[in-house]
């Protein structure tokens, strides 16, 4: 097995992962596994190209690429944007559909079915908005650095560098601070999270927006180092769900990690056997896990 | 005049409308006392406790926690309030180390005094201060029970309600809880007790409340009831079987 292999494996895990972390917050403190996680990547990436779109209008000089990237300074820019408008989308979501349900105590099979279509609508209004044809940030092509025989583009590694950044952060949040401990608490027992003095329904915001602002910098990397479709998030909708569950409900490192894992097996079963398997490689990894350790590598058994 | 503690006005609750387990409870507490809810098993007593802190869905009635209606608050704002409440089972975090849980309950206190009353706790309860980092889910009974009124008990409540805090233990733990809750009692903390341990209970309490059927039936004061014969013979069976 070559090292790009791995480092090709490691990007693609990175996307995954942080996407997948996203979806392990949400299922473990709102117990229930929301299938419109993926449209939430692609409204992000969609978000960010429409901002930085209008900010390349509006200053040109924002979009000359920095340095060795692609993108211009229009991108990050728009990337906090697009993190907030995300996380508001998230909040709408929550206050007209999740919500409501919550509180008429509805059973979890009918939050499951109803974010099956909150993702249907979700996606064919991305498709109605910017049709399907593919986008991108920039038109121009990258030239891959070399190291020894490995290759990557400075916007793979500057997308791996991010993943790191970010669930470091994710970890710190969760592990060291008050918002963290309420989590935690909320996810075991949230009848007592509130007895403690927790506010559930601010824990319930905050995670909405950590998980959807995540997606949207999950939505950014796909986009920047594949493309922007509004078929994306579908597409990652295994992947992120074998990540996460592979990780452990409610770990975010072991989500990245769950991430990661997925990319690897990804990129090799493309080396070796051929990229129509790609799609399958999730599958069976969801299917392994959920028969061997159902709790994932950093979950706590049930 | 003393000022209510806890007081609630017909109080209907339970988790169907339909079927109401606590029916129409009047239930007033003073600052300073300490009140136990006895009862056989199903008179709703954990129920009204639970409806009381947010819990359990109230349907009819109210609820004033130190003169402040609380029936449909959710429970941090009661905590906020002056309420803490001590359920009967997984009452700690057990995935949260003993340090964890105690600054989780303290984090909605001001910065400056955090620290302090998480001091204060360890030194009330020394086998908690003993091993900080362990994880809730790895203690005995008894020190879980501590935790939890440890946890409870860190934001200065005015106002604590425990259910059935004996249940589980030995009798020699089962002792020292009601010890120090004879002693919390002492610093001005109104407790409300919800307990099958009727002897015990009365030996420590000020005054009795007796549910039947979800509805208040007798009250007086403890050393009242635990004389009253036929109280006894009606609700009390546990009282004369332990006595």
């Amino acid at each position: 097995m070559s090292l790009q292999v791995v480092i090709d494996g490691l990007v693609a895990g990175a996307m995954i992962g942080l996407g997948a972390i996203g979806v392990t917050l949400t299922y473990s403190i709102l117990r229930f596994a929301n299938f419109a996680h993926g449209e939430f990547i692609a409204w992000g990436a969609y978000f960010a190209l429409a901002v930085s779109g209008f900010l390349g209008v509006l200053a040109p000089s924002l979009a000359t690429p920095i340095g060795p990237f692609s993108f211009g300074w229009s991108l990050p820019i728009a990337a906090l944007g697009a993190i907030a408008l995300t996380a508001a989308l998230a909040l709408l979501v929550d206050a007209l559909l999740f919500g409501p349900l919550r509180a008429k105590g509805g059973a979890i099979i009918i939050l499951v079915m109803a974010s099956f279509g909150a993702a249907l609508t979700l996606r064919n209004l991305l498709e109605f908005i910017f049709t399907s044809r593919p986008a991108y940030y920039a038109e121009g092509l990258q030239i891959a650095l070399r190291f020894g025989g490995v290759r990557a583009t400075p916007d793979a590694l500057l997308c791996l560098g991010v993943a790191a950044i970010v669930v470091v952060a994710m970890r710190f949040l969760i592990a060291k601070t008050a918002i963290g401990r309420a989590m935690r608490a909320t996810s075991e027992n949230p009848q007592l999270a509130g007895l403690a003095g927790v506010d559930i329904r601010k824990i319930v915001r905050i995670v909405w927006i950590l998980g959807a602002g995540l997606a949207a910098i999950a939505g950014i990397m796909v986009g920047l180092l594949v493309q922007i479709r509004p078929t994306m998030g579908l597409d990652l909708l295994l992947p992120l769900f074998a990540a996460a569950i592979l990780g452990g409900i409610g770990s975010a490192p072991g989500a990245l990690l769950g991430g990661l894992i997925v990319g690897l097996a990804e990129s090799i079963t493309v080396r070796l056997i051929g990229a129509e398997w790609r799609a399958a490689v999730a599958f069976v990894i969801l299917v392994a896990i959920l028969l061997l350790r159902p709790s994932g590598l950093f979950g706590r058994p049930e | 005049m003393t000022a209510q503690a806890l007081e609630t006005r017909a109080l209907v609750a339970g988790y169907e409308r339909d079927l109401p387990i606590v029916r129409g409870v009047d239930l007033n507490v003073r600052a300073g006392e300490f009140v136990v809810l006895l009862g056989p098993n199903g008179a709703g007593k954990s129920t009204l406790v639970k409806a009381i802190a947010g819990l359990v869905p109230i349907h009819a009635g109210a609820v004033l926690i130190n003169g402040e209606d609380s029936t449909f608050s959710p429970p941090h704002q009661k905590i906020r309030r002056g309420l803490a409440f001590v359920p009967q089972t997984e009452n700690v975090f057990a995935t949260l180390t003993i340090e964890e849980n105690l600054r989780l309950a303290a984090d909605i206190l001001p910065n400056n005094v955090r620290a302090r009353r998480i001091d204060e706790l360890y030194a009330m309860f020394p086998d908690l201060a003993a091993r900080p980092s362990r994880r809730a889910g790895q203690l005995s009974g008894g020190q879980r029970q501590m935790l939890a009124a440890a946890r409870a008990l860190i934001v200065a409540p005015s106002l604590l309600i425990l259910d059935e805090p004996s249940a589980g233990l030995s009798p020699k733990i089962a002792a020292e809880v009601f010890a120090r809750l004879q002693a919390i009692n002492a610093t001005g903390v109104t407790i409300v007790l919800v307990e099958q341990n009727v002897k015990a209970a009365l030996a420590v309490a000020s005054r009795a409340v007796i549910l039947v059927e979800g509805e208040a039936r007798h009250e007086g004061s403890a050393a009242e009831l635990a004389d009253d014969p036929i109280v006894a013979e009606l609700y009390l069976g546990a009282a004369k079987a332990g006595a």
